[in-house]
């Protein structure tokens, strides 16, 4: 009881905070922390379904109303937790260590950004390009299934082999579709090279909502499909395969599991997801390069997974958004505070912060949190911070 | 007629070293024991039979089918499953988990009944938990049916292998040292419900067994092999009076009465 | 197309080959030992590597900051910077493997594999921030003596810098000096020992701490010399710069057959010649269509060739897992 009030009191109050002092991040963490609360409180889950309902439907867009940073974040913890779901299905439910993940976000990304952009017509020719806006829609699926097919291509030759020879492998892949995206603006210019393409052709927004709610909205429904259907494959014969896989795959596979055609399919659903996210991406941004898609990325979702707990849907939703919130808002607005500090001319021990380099910036020193992360939750808490609980199965009686 | 499963001179080398030499061995019905000194190639027989290894001679069939070359997992789609000498269970899934996934060559469903949680799919959910709850009151696990099976005690995690593996629904099942580590209690209700299953739905069992007194009980026929050859076989009474049998066993028999390395 | 061209570029492209190629042996020496023992990518390694580098600059700069670069003989100034950046990759690797490995020895592969990763990044901007505040600075050029940029004219078609000669005769050196370590002598024996049973290696009264610190100070040295050659023959390096060369000394080491010493010294050399010719021909032959930028691509089809036809390598022989 005490709890239910509690939530809803928080996630009240937080709004009306963010509400009033829209600049502020640390009020705006304070926003995300009472969903936690409300995510972790011992509340009937009715009551736990409306507030996340009134937060993320109604709270959310009139936040971003007053700051619309606010909502471009919230629609980029959206992206991460789709593709965190994604690769979590790779790396946490079949073990299968995929270093090349951010690979698949690229060529949803690309199917769009080539079709929804002049950039078709140097391939094919002609002015029949960019499609019209509406093709944004069925370019979901395109996305999806590109992006899935490119899963299954690459999982064919290297599903055979062992764990960490697997990791490398798909790192290697995740870089030859960089480099590929870099130079294949000759002999055809199909990426248009390090360049990249824009502009990109953004979908017709249902409701006349302004474009950056659109997208909030966009993403959030992708987000919620994406969970149902972890969900789901969790809870079959398909998902305990994967996870039998990821225990003994010998063992799993003498029961009957065959393994290639098992870990092809885990591939290419956490490939699709990156997909579709892929084409909203390339979308929302209006503007597509090959550094969007480096080995840092996709090290970066691999941190957000294990921070929240491999296997575990929860611990992907929780890690993506710890990790993005602390990348576009906790590291700059320390990069921010740092500035302020050095033109005011403060000294710390009898140093002057305005002596620091320019290049002492807390925002680009992102490898350095995600190694952090990853090495201390390795030795201290592998299982994530939220790890899988396993659900009882009810029996009867 | 022919048998329901029959290896002919299976040979199997590693390098320079002749893991088994021409064996035959072949099954109607009941169980078969196969006994021999550490070494003697028994559990590289079952990697053969389950297409875990690849035989460089011979023919292994069931049902008039040819298992060579097929993988694992098919074999076990047709109806012949396994449980390993050193427990391979999925340690952090628990046990009604364990026994589900057993039951994955049995389930037909798609991927789209899957994620549309279809009527098909909820029926065969229903189906399969009925089933894997009766296959652990069956070898007594229903309490722990929660739990996940790296807690559970070493000789119930035995017979969860042992459901896992019936889970199946095999016709033929291989056991590799079913009681290892068992009191000689546990060893022979675990013998009674071997024989029950074999009553009940017709299962047709190799064993691989240390434990004599189990061997001898239980068996119809017991085969004996010694370094990677078959040195005799027949009925139990037959097989331990056999002189070559006596001459290999006894060599080696104080090094069996030690704990063996293994465990 | 043009043959003369073609032929003509043939022996210096076969040098800068075996160049990059003793480069790559001596960083793959580092990822095989390491895999030999603990049956472990160390995926650190490159930044262990690229650390010597760094040693071996920051002396360099200090040394022509006291104006002593030009007065001090080259070859002394050679060497001390080679032991210096072995020492510090080394020290470097002990402490990596005591901190941030030993504690996941139990655990399940994929666990100290993502602990190397993070392990990796989390060097890569220390070394940054390191930079940044010391001197303010992102890519650190190495400077030069000289000596070293003389060159000798071979053929018409070849010569070589006098740093080019330094580089290989180096490597050899330590691939000769690594060599007998491990064959030997009784550390080497040990390291043997550990790496084909460890148990049985510990039955026998050795350390194995011990040894799998020695052969992360070993691997590590090695890559610091390595560090400390790309430096010289190279001359520009960054906090990054580890990262490619690393990688690709891993697809020398997997290429040789992983855990296989002399493997790993045969893939790094025939991976470094692979790839100086296809940085050279690519563009020649396809017309200007594909360029030297492709080498990565090249590199890694290698690796997933050889992975999925030899897995374990040109040298390595075939494990099947046991039941």
């Amino acid at each position: 009881m005490i709890h239910g009030v509690l939530a809803v009191a928080m996630v009240a109050l937080s709004a009306w905070a963010v509400a009033t002092f829209p600049r502020s991040v640390l009020v705006f963490l304070l926003f995300q922390g009472s969903l936690l609360f409300t995510y972790l409180a011992r509340i009937p889950a009715w009551l736990r379904g409306a507030l996340f309902a009134v937060a993320l439907l109604v709270l959310m867009p009139v936040i971003g109303y007053y700051n619309g940073y606010y909502l471009e974040v919230a629609t980029q913890v959206g992206i991460f937790v789709a593709l965190a779901l994604g690769l979590n299905i790779v790396v946490g439910l079949a073990g299968l260590l995929d270093l090349g993940y951010v690979a698949f976000f690229a060529v949803g990304a690309y199917t769009w950004a080539i079709f929804g952009s002049p950039q078709a017509n140097l391939i094919f020719g002609g002015g029949a390009f960019p499609l019209a806006p509406g093709w944004f829609y069925p370019f979901l699926l395109v996305g999806l299934l590109v992006a899935a097919g490119t899963g299954l291509l690459l999982g064919l030759p290297v599903l055979r082999l062992h764990g960490d020879y697997l990791a490398i492998v798909t790192l290697g892949f995740g870089e030859v579709i960089r480099v590929l995206a870099n130079n294949l603006d000759k002999p055809i210019n199909i990426t248009n090279g390090p360049k990249g393409i824009t502009p990109i052709v953004r979908p017709p927004m249902p409701f006349g909502l302004p474009t950056s709610e659109a997208f909030y909205f966009l993403v959030l429904v992708i987000v919620a499909v994406v969970i149902v259907v972890n969900r789901r494959l969790e809870d079959s014969h398909i998902g305990r395969a994967w996870e039998a896989i990821r225990e003994d795959q010998l063992a799993a596979q003498a029961m009957g599991v065959p393994l290639v055609r098992a870990k092809l399919l885990a591939f290419a659903c956490g490939a699709s997801f990156a997909g579709v996210m892929g084409v909203v991406f390339s979308a929302k941004q209006v503007f597509i390069n090959p550094e969007s898609f480096t080995f840092l990325e996709s090290i970066g979702v691999l941190a957000m997974v294990i921070l929240g707990g491999m296997g575990s849907i929860p611990g992907a939703v929780i890690g993506a958004t710890v990790v993005t919130v602390l990348n576009l808002q906790v590291l700059k607005g320390l990069s921010l505070w740092l500035n302020e500090l050095k033109n005011a001319g403060v000294t710390v021990l009898g140093y002057s912060l305005t002596d620091l380099p320019t290049q002492l910036e807390p925002a680009k020193y992102e490898r350095m949190i995600f190694g952090v992360i990853l090495i201390l939750m390795m030795i201290f808490r592998p299982q994530g911070i939220f790890p899988v609980r396993r659900r009882a199965r009810e029996l009867e009686r | 007629m022919a048998a329901l499963f029959e290896a002919r001179s299976v040979t199997k080398r590693f390098g320079g070293l002749t893991a088994l030499s021409s064996v035959d061995f072949a099954l109607e019905s009941g169980i078969a024991s196969i006994i021999g000194p550490n070494g003697a190639g028994k559990t590289t027989l079952f990697n053969v039979f389950t297409g875990l290894y690849a035989c460089d001679e011979g023919s292994v069939t069931f049902r008039q089918q040819s298992l060579v070359g097929l993988r694992p997992d098919e074999i076990t789609t047709l109806g012949v499953c396994r449980t390993f000498q050193n427990i391979r269970l999925f340690a952090n899934m628990t046990a009604i988990e364990n026994v589900l996934v057993g039951m994955h060559a049995r389930v037909t469903l798609g991927l789209w009944s899957v994620l549309a949680h279809t009527a098909g799919f909820h029926h065969t959910e229903r189906r399969l938990q009925a089933r894997a709850e009766a296959l652990l009151e069956r070898v007594g696990l229903r309490r722990h049916a929660n739990d996940v099976a790296r807690n559970l005690a070493y000789g119930s995690q035995r017979r969860l292998e042992l459901a896992r593996a019936l889970a199946s629904e095999p016709a033929l099942l291989l056991l590799d040292e079913p009681t290892a580590g068992m009191t000689q209690g546990e060893a022979g209700a675990l013998m009674r419900l071997l024989r029950d299953l074999v009553a009940d739905l017709g299962l047709a069992i190799i064993l691989i067994e240390h434990n004599m007194r189990v061997v001898m009980e239980v068996s119809d026929r017991v085969t004996v092999l010694d370094h990677g050859e078959k040195i005799a076989e027949g009925p139990p009474r037959d097989v331990q009076t056999n002189a070559r049998v006596i001459e290999a066993y006894l060599g080696t028999r104080a090094r069996e009465r030690r704990p063996r390395a293994e465990r | 197309m043009d043959y003369p061209l073609l032929v003509g570029i043939f022996p210096q492209v076969l040098l800068d080959g075996i160049i990059l190629g003793f480069m790559y042996a001596l960083i793959a020496l580092g990822y095989t030992m390491v895999y030999g023992v603990l049956e472990f990518i160390n995926f650190a390694h490159s930044e262990i590597f690229i650390v010597g580098a760094f040693v071996g600059v920051e002396i360099l700069l200090s040394l022509k900051g006291a104006g002593l670069l030009e007065t001090l003989p080259w070859p002394l100034v050679l060497v001390l910077i080679l032991v210096a950046g072995m020492a510090g990759s080394a020290a470097l690797a002990v402490s990596v493997e005591r901190i941030a490995y030993r504690p996941l020895r139990a655990a399940p592969r994929l666990i100290p594999l993502i602990s190397a990763i993070g392990v990796s990044f989390f060097l890569q901007d220390l070394i940054r921030l390191v930079e940044s505040v010391w001197r303010n600075a992102f890519n650190l050029v190495y400077p030069t003596m000289d000596v070293l940029n003389e060159r000798f004219e071979l053929t018409s078609t070849l010569d070589v810098s006098v740093k080019s000669l330094v580089v290989i005769v180096a490597a050899l050196l330590m691939l000769w000096a690594l060599h007998a370590i491990v064959n030997r002598t009784k550390v080497g024996t040990a390291i043997r020992a550990v790496a084909e049973d460890q148990a049985a290696a510990s039955l026998m009264g050795i350390n194995v701490n011990r040894i799998i610190s020695l052969t992360f100070l070993i691997g590590g040295a090695m890559g610091g010399a390595a560090g400390v050659l790309f430096g010289v023959q190279y001359g520009l390096i960054n906090p990054y710069s580890g990262f490619i060369p690393g990688l690709k000394a891993f697809t020398a080491a997997v290429l040789g057959g992983i855990g296989n010493i002399p493997g790993a010294m045969v893939g790094g050399i025939v991976l470094g010649l692979l790839e100086a010719f296809a940085a050279s021909y690519l563009s020649l032959l396809t017309g200007g269509a594909f360029g030297a930028e492709y080498k990565d691509i090249f590199a890694f089809s290698v690796l997933i060739l050889i992975l999925i036809f030899r897995p374990k390598g040109l040298l390595g022989e075939v494990v099947r897992e046991r039941a």
